[in-house]
């Protein structure tokens, strides 16, 4: 090795030729303030999350299955700690489960030409995504180590059908539930996730 | 088709469909560029939010949208090695001849099998719907094709030894399904009549 | 409801179209030039064609009167063509813009026009005697992304613009030396030079594609990317508006929207085909589809389950004939959409122009 490439690996190193300069421009368009997108929401405590559940949980036991959907959509955490997120998630995935094929499409109708009812299967759509998107790895832009493409060798052993039975009948029952709702409130619902920067 | 992959299929339908209303959009990053916006992530505001479809633990679609492009990874279901191996090979014979495949991203995003980038470039030239099916169709001939080896293979040799006894012949299979999706695409093609 | 009078002029998307006031020139953006057609009988003619982008051509306007064409495009510049004796000649416009250019429109009074940009401003371009050339003026402040389309109030002084940071907002363009000064309107009675009037954002935001003002200027309707149109009807300058009246709809987003009058609206674009809304400041609905003949009026569902049947066909080989079709007139979205022909109740027809080649003119 060269003295001169000693030098400069020592002093210089080449970390400067991956620095995002348009990150350290104010002005970039890279810095755009996602914020501005939506109006503040209200914070949601994971404490009221769980106070909500008890509520869905007395609705549903009492029958109000139409009551206890509405009851868990008006109440999204947009603005809460992903255990709050997470704990509202379980909260609407429970009433989900709970509701009989047969009754699924006459409820979403009715919710839908209520008052807000537009809103509400918005609020479902984006329920409905992010429970069949809790198993999957997390988007991210920073390398991580393994991957299970990557490998090459064996390492999907552990993936028997069987051990995935409870996941793919959770997902089933999101699936259809997605299907209801397309069939109510049509792919602008869909679109309106993907636009909507109140996420949950 | 089986009782759980029409709703998983109809799931992606849709949500293809809503994500696939692109526009031509030049960067606001480089000067006199058009540049995939989903894959160069240069402005927050023309991303959105990512849409995941799960049939189960181990097969999902991920849709990413944003304003000129659509990324779209399927993860496909590798329940033991036999099937990992049809699934590597197949998509490796695939990526291999990305060119010819117009939406075929060279590289799957983590965590996936294989990646398709659509931009309005291709909803311009082709027909939208024709290119949902094209991504639906490839779904539904791979489970087809996964599930139809179980019965090809069978027997009870070690999984390792059947692996390597059947490997030539799993690689002419994988071969034999992948060249059969070069040609819808280039008949969505011709059967458009923008290209006429 | 008279046949729709269809014009497939070629096989590349047209980015925007403009008729001539007497309708017998139309002008189309076609990829990197822009073509000029003549009317023929009842069909158009290619005559000219217009050379002087390099890049994408966004968006062309003819000046009613005048007949200047202005054209903008992502090489970041915006030509004005004066016609004369020999054809057009093209004169470049100061811009002072870095990226692309996006959308331009003529103001009423056509003593100026305004180009949006991906530059994060909007260049209103005035003509300047002394020095025989078209210079500009930039609104920059708070527009943070894209802008996607611009609308003139009836005033020629205030601006609706539309950007990809999900906002419409109404600004003041006043030009000392240029404009008369314009009486008070609902937006505002002190007008200097990028005054904020008005920003709006939906709840569920969304690029917003498309701005329009009502035909009085009082009220301001935008389409967002969340299928949404939203009707703005602001009270008096400086004060929150009346009534934000915003419709999230079942279809896909729309990419262009007109006033029809006061009380309707006719916005199309993703779907294929365009939709009419009536309101007013109470409330508005979606009214359905302009095109009632066929049977894609039933809306997306119905279309979703055809396609369906058509992905079962699939594997039957030589099927593909039937699928390739959609039931719509435009086989591919609607880019913009424009007045045609004006009566007494308001617009009686309006044209569309679309990614698959084709301008089509429509009675409603």
């Amino acid at each position: 090795m060269s003295i001169i490439q000693q030098h400069s690996n020592a002093t210089l190193g080449d970390a400067w030729r991956t620095i995002n300069i348009d990150a350290l421009t104010e002005d970039s368009s890279v810095n755009f303030d996602t914020s501005t997108l939506h109006p503040p929401q209200p914070e949601i405590s994971e404490a009221d999350a769980r106070q909500i559940n008890t509520q869905v949980r007395q609705l549903l036991r009492g029958g109000d299955a139409e009551g206890a959907l509405r009851g868990c959509l008006d109440t999204p955490v947009y603005n809460g700690s992903e255990a709050a997120k997470d704990a509202h998630l379980q909260t609407i995935t429970e009433v989900l489960q709970s509701i009989k094929a047969s009754e699924m499409s006459p409820l979403l109708k009715s919710i839908y030409s209520s008052e807000g009812g537009n809103e509400a299967l918005d609020v479902l759509m984006k329920y409905i995504y992010k429970g069949m998107g809790a198993g999957a790895p997390k988007v991210s832009r920073t390398p991580s180590g393994v991957t299970p493409q990557s490998t090459g060798g064996f390492s999907q052993v552990g993936g028997r059908p069987g051990s995935n039975e409870p996941t793919g009948a959770a997902m089933s029952v999101l699936l259809s539930w997605h299907e209801k709702v397309v069939d109510v409130a049509g792919l602008g619902c869909i679109g309106r996730t993907m636009t909507d920067w109140r996420r949950v | 088709m089986s009782q759980s992959l029409r709703p998983y299929l109809q799931a992606v339908r849709s949500s293809l469909t809503a994500a696939l209303t692109l526009s031509n959009f030049a960067s606001q990053t480089a000067e006199r560029h058009n540049v995939p916006e989903i894959e160069a992530q240069t402005s927050p505001e023309v991303v959105l939010t990512p849409l995941t479809i799960s049939r189960n633990e181990n097969e999902r679609v991920l849709i990413e949208p944003s304003i000129n492009s659509v990324r779209i990874s399927i993860k496909i279901k590798q329940a033991d090695e036999i099937e990992h191996i049809l699934v590597h090979k197949f998509t490796r014979f695939l990526t291999q001849r990305a060119e010819s495949f117009f939406i075929l991203r060279r590289k799957p995003i983590k965590g996936y099998d294989i990646s398709f980038l659509i931009t309005n470039f291709h909803t311009e030239e082709m027909l939208k719907h024709k290119l949902v099916d094209f991504i639906i169709q490839f779904m539904e001939e791979v489970d087809k094709e996964i599930s139809e080896m179980k019965l090809f293979v069978g027997g009870t040799v070690p999984l390792l030894a059947r692996a390597e006894v059947n490997r030539l012949q799993l690689n002419a299979r994988a071969r034999f399904v992948a060249e059969s999706f070069l040609t819808p695409v280039s008949r969505a093609v011709a059967a458009c009549p923008a290209m006429s | 409801m008279a046949n729709p009078e269809v014009h497939h002029l070629f096989h590349n998307p047209i980015a925007d179209h403009s008729f001539s006031a007497d309708q017998q020139t139309l002008v189309v953006a076609r990829d990197t030039s822009v073509e000029l057609y003549g009317r023929s009988g009842s069909s158009f003619k290619l005559q000219d064609e217009l050379k002087g982008h390099d890049k994408t051509v966004t968006s062309v306007d003819i000046a009613p009167s005048t007949g200047r064409i202005v054209t903008c495009s992502q090489d970041r510049n915006a030509l004005v063509w004066e016609p004369s004796p020999t054809g057009y000649k093209p004169t470049l416009v100061l811009l002072r813009i870095s990226r692309a250019a996006t959308f331009v429109r003529w103001s009423p009074n056509e003593s100026k026009f305004a180009v949006g940009s991906g530059d994060r401003l909007i260049a209103v371009c005035y003509f300047e005697e002394e020095n025989d050339w078209w210079v500009s003026k930039h609104l920059k402040k708070p527009i943070r992304s894209t802008i996607t389309s611009v609308d003139w109030h009836p005033n020629s002084v205030l601006l609706a613009a539309g950007s990809t940071d999900a906002h419409a907002r109404v600004f003041s363009s006043y030009i000392k030396g240029v404009d008369q000064r314009p009486e008070p309107t609902v937006w505002g009675d002190r007008l200097p030079f990028n005054t904020v009037c008005g920003e709006f954002l939906n709840n569920s935001a969304g690029w917003v594609h498309s701005v329009a003002f009502s035909p009085s200027g009082d009220s301001l309707a935008f389409a967002a990317h969340d299928s949404s149109i939203t009707v703005v009807y602001p009270s008096a300058p400086e004060q929150p508006p009346k009534a934000v009246v915003s419709i999230s709809t079942q279809l896909l987003p729309f990419k262009s929207l007109i006033w029809r009058s006061e009380d309707e609206i006719v916005a199309a674009g993703y779907d294929c085909e365009a939709f009419r809304f009536q309101g007013g400041e109470g409330g508005w609905q979606l009214a359905g589809a302009v095109d009632t003949r066929g049977p894609s009026a039933a809306g997306g569902e119905q279309r979703e389950e055809s396609a369906l049947k058509m992905f079962k066909q699939m594997d039957l080989k030589g099927k593909g004939k039937d699928d390739t079709q959609l039931k719509t007139v435009h086989q591919n979205t609607i880019t913009m959409i424009r007045p045609y022909q004006s009566s007494g109740s308001g617009v009686a027809k309006f044209s569309s122009s679309g990614v698959d080649g084709r301008v089509v003119v429509w009675t409603i």
